[in-house]
């Protein structure tokens, strides 16, 4: 075990002094986060102004459409939102579900007949909890509208009282005063809901978790490299005329990539916080823990490559290889969901995979028992190259 | 003293070649033990058997009472090992380098620090100890090359060739420490292609060629191998195949051998054959520019055994 740990730092200290190896495991993803992030930053951003709201009005009686129209006539509210008006609530449902609307209304079949009985009614206002600024602007409107509602009504209905008092006849006015109801919006309650939807994601998080994910993994390639570069310059010979079992020298390689990948994941994580303002959630337990069940699994990986590679050359041919393709179906370049079906399979066996949606997960707010399937898929995946890599390793 | 390592019928294989065929010796604690031979005679598989690196196909190795095929980690506590290629790694400092093969033998804490100062006075570089070996000379990295593999005091030292490739006064240097070492109680297994080096430094020699042992002794009772004969160097240009037969057909020419632009020639009485060797090789149109002759040594010893150069 000692000599194990003996080994495991001086590869560790080797690879730090590499500076092609720290431009390609740090400098390399920090860059392709920025670009990445900046490039396509405005698809994932929640906040604008630009804000996709939508209506639905069940209400079967005259009360609803009033109010539909007090908040599509107005300019102001025009200049803020985009609002569309629908008659399927599920659908808007979903689409604030997708984050595809920021907020929508919901009107009740019921509000007229109850405003007209005087019973409590509710709108519901949902909001993309992704998108809270927006969403808030929203209820506040939808609230100043109840409000504005509300004194019409009463305006309305002192007027009407006031007519009857005198013996005339109401004067028929637009809108509702012919069947105004005898009470005022008070009893209408506002039901501010949180669509239960994923948090939205800046791009720049997405690709701080998508290209962690996948430069992680870049530590196996520079593991293996040195394995070959030992075995090709005799150290590795040397080792083995010492008294180091070969399973501690090959512990000892694999925990050497494993400690350079936790120090690579803290700088990237640290990096990107500072760099970018990345929020990687709130369970920083979870992260820590999903991105080191990852350099377990370039541990084992660096293994397999040092068994496959004869060469350094070898190994910079299928290690990159096999690196971008975890990464593609693992949704380090694009989200998951829009690669082609027929990937999808492939994304079990990549620990990119694995490791980009647990890391989303927790930005989204998951806790360390929500990874944990992630986290195990990944340590498995380490385990069986390592496993591989180990029984193929050569030695001479 | 007895025997601290005991080579018995030794036989490595790899696939149908035989690299080392029954090799039999046996090293006495405090000697220095020489293994020569031309490149591929089988010296350095010998010596990967003896560190544990390669397992015998047949025969065994016996290190302090340990056996490789038995106790293969109880040998290689025994062992040093300077190999052949400088075995380091060049992004470390010296005493990095020295640390962590200290390490690797266990040492730690004081133990270790003294261990790496003391190796470091050995290479003759503790004032560029922080430096990083690729900054080295070839020479500087052989004394570290050889000082990682004695740091932990080894009751046996096992030298792979260590002075391959550097300049002579690197090699005086390494000599001298291969010297001081034994001179300290340590047992050396030498191997090298450089009979010099080997008369220089070694107590008994065996000569290795075809992955055997052709012969085996003190340099004196190898020197008599070859009897009571002469050796003539002939430094000479020009010297064909055909030239070549006509010099071994001279009388009293016992063995003629060629190497790069020099000959060399094994007769009982040089005297008898000086003349017509040079009458030879002019008529020939061989220019010959000097000659020399001397005792024989261990590359006579070798050309008279299998007629042919150790440099071959």
């Amino acid at each position: 075990m000692h000599t194990l740990f003996v080994i495991a730092g001086k590869d560790a200290k080797v690879i730090m002094r590499d500076r092609a190896a720290l431009l390609v495991m740090l400098a390399m993803p920090l860059a392709l986060i920025f670009i990445l992030g900046s490039a396509l930053g405005s698809i994932g951003q929640g906040d604008s102004l630009d804000i996709d709201v939508a209506i639905v009005n069940m209400d079967t009686g005259d009360t609803g459409q009033r109010f539909v129209e007090g908040l599509t006539g107005s300019k102001e509210i025009e200049a803020l939102f985009n609002i569309d008006v629908s008659d399927d609530a599920e659908a808007v449902r979903t689409a604030v579900e997708k984050g595809d609307l920021t907020a929508a209304l919901i009107i009740p079949p019921d509000l007229s007949e109850k405003i007209a009985a005087g019973e409590p009614v509710g709108l519901e206002v949902l909001q993309d909890p992704g998108s809270k600024i927006a969403g808030g602007i929203w209820a506040s409107v939808v609230r100043a509208g109840v409000a504005n509602a509300s004194a019409q009504i009463i305006a309305v209905h002192t007027l009407q009282e006031e007519l009857a008092g005198a013996g005339a006849q109401p004067p028929a006015s637009p809108g509702a005063a012919p069947r105004m109801p005898s009470m005022t919006f008070d009893a209408v309650a506002v039901r501010e809901i949180e669509a239960q939807v994923d948090k939205r994601i800046s791009m720049i998080s997405y690709y701080s978790a998508g290209m962690t994910g996948m430069f992680l993994l870049f530590g196996s390639m520079f593991g293996a490299f040195g394995f070959v570069k030992e075995r090709r310059e005799q150290t590795l010979a040397r080792m083995l005329s010492t008294p180091a079992g070969k399973l501690s020298i090959v512990g000892g390689k694999a925990v050497g990539v494993l400690m350079i990948g936790v120090g690579q994941f803290a700088v990237l994580l640290i990096g990107t916080k500072m760099l970018f303002g990345v929020d990687w959630g709130q369970n920083l337990g979870a992260t820590v823990l999903v991105g080191a069940a990852e350099a377990v699994a370039a541990a084992g990986l660096a293994m397999t490559l040092a068994a496959l590679g004869k060469s350094e050359r070898s190994i910079g041919g299928i290690g990159p290889a096999a690196i971008m393709l975890f990464a593609a179906t693992g949704g380090s370049m694009i989200p998951t969901e829009q690669l082609p079906k027929f990937l999808l399979p492939v994304q079990v066996i990549s620990p990119v995979y694995w490791t980009v949606s647990g890391f989303l997960d927790v930005m989204r707010g998951a806790s360390v028992a929500d990874v944990l399937p992630g986290v195990g898929a990944v340590l498995a995946i380490g385990a069986v190259l390592f496993a591989f890599g180990t029984w193929r390793l050569r030695f001479e | 003293m007895g025997s601290i390592v005991q080579v018995t019928d030794l036989v490595k294989r790899f696939g149908d070649f035989t690299a080392v065929d029954g090799v039999s010796f046996s090293i006495e604690e405090g000697e220095v033990f020489g293994l020569l031979g031309p490149n591929g005679a089988g010296k350095t598989t010998t010596i990967s058997t003896i560190s544990c690196l390669l397992s015998p196909d047949g025969g065994d190795v016996v290190v302090g009472g340990h056996s490789v095929s038995g106790a293969a980690m109880a040998v290689k506590r025994e062992l040093g090992v300077v190999p052949q290629e400088i075995a380091l790694y060049p992004t470390l400092s010296a005493a990095e380098n020295l640390a962590f093969w200290g390490r690797m033998y266990g040492l730690a804490g004081a133990d270790l620090a003294s261990a790496v100062d003391d190796a470091l006075a050995l290479a003759g570089l503790e004032d560029r100890s922080k430096e990083r070996v690729e900054k080295y000379s070839g020479g500087m990295k052989r004394r570290i090359n050889i000082a990682a593999g004695v740091l932990h005091r080894p009751k046996v030292l096992l030298m792979d060739e260590p002075t391959v490739g550097i300049d002579p006064q690197s090699r005086n240097h390494i000599l001298q420490t291969v010297k001081d070492l034994n001179a300290g109680g340590m047992t050396v297994l030498y191997t090298s292609h450089y009979m010099e080096e080997v008369e220089f430094l070694c107590d008994r020699i065996a000569i290795m060629d075809h992955g055997k042992i052709i012969a085996m002794g003190t340099l004196n009772e190898l020197r008599e191998v070859v009897g009571g004969m002469d050796v003539i160097d002939v430094k000479v240009e020009n010297v064909s195949d055909p030239v070549l037969e006509q010099v071994r057909a001279i009388p009293g020419v016992s063995q003629a051998n060629r190497t790069d632009s020099a000959l060399q020639v094994l007769t009982p009485g040089s005297g008898a054959v000086l003349g017509k060797l040079v009458a030879t090789l002019e008529s020939e149109g061989s220019h010959v520019t000097s000659i020399t002759v001397t005792e024989p040594n261990l590359e006579s010893v070798f050309l008279h055994l299998t007629g042919k150069s150790l440099r071959d």
